[in-house]
């Protein structure tokens, strides 16, 4: 498959990127790794005419326990034992992402603002020719949910649920200047589906910031997919906290793979603070998640059959987190 | 640098300058114009490891490389991992394990398992398995690689 001819930019700063971006305002896509934007404008998904490409712009890289640079390759982060050490719920997700050749190239904001995908999106251009183009790329109707003009498209990442989970935070830039605001907020709950990201035109993801507090904790992502190498998630289930057998000092759980965005269930998980982490707790828990997702048929399992295993893998990651014993 | 129109890398210890439009692919550079067709083209999407080079030591997958983005760097494809006569240890191992049957996908994994040597000289089962998920083999079921590259890093 070849691509269709595109500008190429190199910037080498952050300043630059933006500003380039900000010049071709709605013509341009920004490229780190490939191994999301290559396949989709193989399969003539949302083209544009410009890419800027961030591989010399050397703020992006590097991590350290408090941060990561948003081009840092997933590999790279995989390969440091004591970033691994650090956060066991990360260090599992990181491991599911697609192939070890995807991770040696895909990078930590790639996986971040990963595209969402669907059955009737993420096929060739002749494929959607065919049977009439979709509202998520050049079309005006939803083949999954007809009767609405929103997008269902599924959140695939895996990063961002382990992530939300120990309460990370983004640093954007863009042409007003650069902001931190906590990861949940990169994606726009109020959005169609199509805006999903709450990132303004230009806007740039610099880094992922962690606190001092995130390190150490008990943690565990589970990922349900058809094949255990490549594979998207068809559900991503991330936990982390601090307990022991007398009580739950802290306990953050997020789903991702259901839904359009990952989400985080502090509305669940607050309750069982202050109180030992019981069988009967742990169950509630799962039914409740389970609950509150609403998956849809655009993935290759069923939707009721991935609901059914949001509560199923709420157990098994509790399960294994307290199996697991805390970190560092 | 390399002129506008053109990427300028070491490919398999040689300099070249071929030209290359923008959004001209790795693989597509490899084949169509250097004429390396070694790489193979499998699924075209990054998910089959059949197009695995070796970037500054690093498997990659050229399929979802830019060309232009090679620039100044050093590429080494299933061609020059190979010594000028004979095979390569990696190479050997498989013809001797009877790890290749189409041979298709052989050249992705000859150069997955040779980056992975070079990083860790003697991996576990474990450690090979889970360096060639990436790449697909519809022949063979795997054990016989596996059991080829065990036996590189053996060095028998």
């Amino acid at each position: 498959m070849h691509l269709d001819p595109f500008e190429l930019h190199r910037p080498t700063s952050v300043e630059e990127a933006v500003r380039l971006a900000r010049e071709l305002a709605g013509r341009c896509d920004y490229l780190a790794g490939g191994t999301d934007l290559l396949p989709n404008y193989k399969m003539h998904l949302n083209l544009r005419p410009h890419l800027i490409a961030l591989g010399d712009v050397r703020e992006l890289r590097g991590h350290s326990l408090d941060r990561v640079g948003a081009a840092e390759p997933l590999a790279d982060l995989e390969a440091d034992p004591e970033f691994r050490a650090a956060y066991p719920g990360v260090a599992d997700a990181l491991g599911e992402v697609a192939t070890p050749l995807v991770r040696a190239s895909g990078t930590l904001g790639g996986n971040l603002l990963v595209e969402t995908r669907c059955f009737f999106f993420n096929q060739s251009y002749f494929w959607r020719s065919s049977l009439g183009f979709c509202l998520k790329a050049d079309g005006d109707k939803c083949h999954v949910v007809p009767q609405k003009e929103r997008c269902y498209a599924t959140f695939s990442g895996d990063l961002a649920p382990a992530f939300l989970t120990l309460d990370a935070e983004v640093e954007v830039a863009g042409p007003s200047g650069r902001r931190r605001r906590p990861l949940s907020e990169l994606y726009d709950a109020a959005g169609d589906g199509i805006r999903r990201l709450s990132l303004a035109p230009g806007e740039l993801v610099v880094a992922l910031h962690l606190p001092r507090a995130a390190r150490g904790q008990r943690g565990r992502y589970k990922k349900l997919r058809v094949r255990p190498s490549f594979d998207f998630p068809e559900l991503g289930v991330a936990v982390a906290g601090r307990w022991d057998e007398r009580s739950v000092d802290r306990l953050s759980l997020a789903v991702g793979g259901v839904e359009t965005y990952p989400r985080r269930f502090d509305e669940l998980t607050s309750p069982l603070l202050g109180a030992p982490l019981t069988t009967d707790r742990v169950d509630e828990l799962a039914e409740a998640v389970l609950r509150k997702v609403r998956p849809v048929h655009n993935t290759f399992l069923l939707p009721d059959y991935r609901r059914r295993m949001v509560a199923v893998y709420v157990r098994r990651a509790l399960a294994e987190a307290r199996e697991g014993g805390a970190a560092g | 640098m390399a002129s506008p129109d053109r990427v300028s890398f070491r490919l398999n210890g040689q300099p070249v300058e071929p030209s290359c439009p923008p959004e001209r692919i790795l693989l597509d550079l490899l084949r169509e114009e250097l004429r390396l067709t070694g790489t193979k083209r499998g699924c075209d999407l990054g998910t089959c490891g059949c197009c695995t080079v070796l970037v500054d030591g690093r498997p990659t997958l050229s399929c979802l490389t830019l060309a232009r983005l090679v620039d100044g760097r050093s590429v080494d494809t299933i061609e020059g991992l190979s010594p000028a006569q004979g095979l390569s240890p990696v190479q050997r191992s498989f013809v001797e394990h009877g790890a290749t049957q189409c041979g298709f996908c052989t050249p992705g994994f000859v150069v997955t398992a040779t980056a992975l040597l070079r990083r860790n000289p003697h991996p576990s089962r474990a450690e090979i398995e889970g360096a060639i998920a990436g790449n697909l083999c519809r022949c063979t079921g795997y054990r016989k690689i596996v059991e080829a590259i065990e036996a590189a890093a053996g060095g028998r």
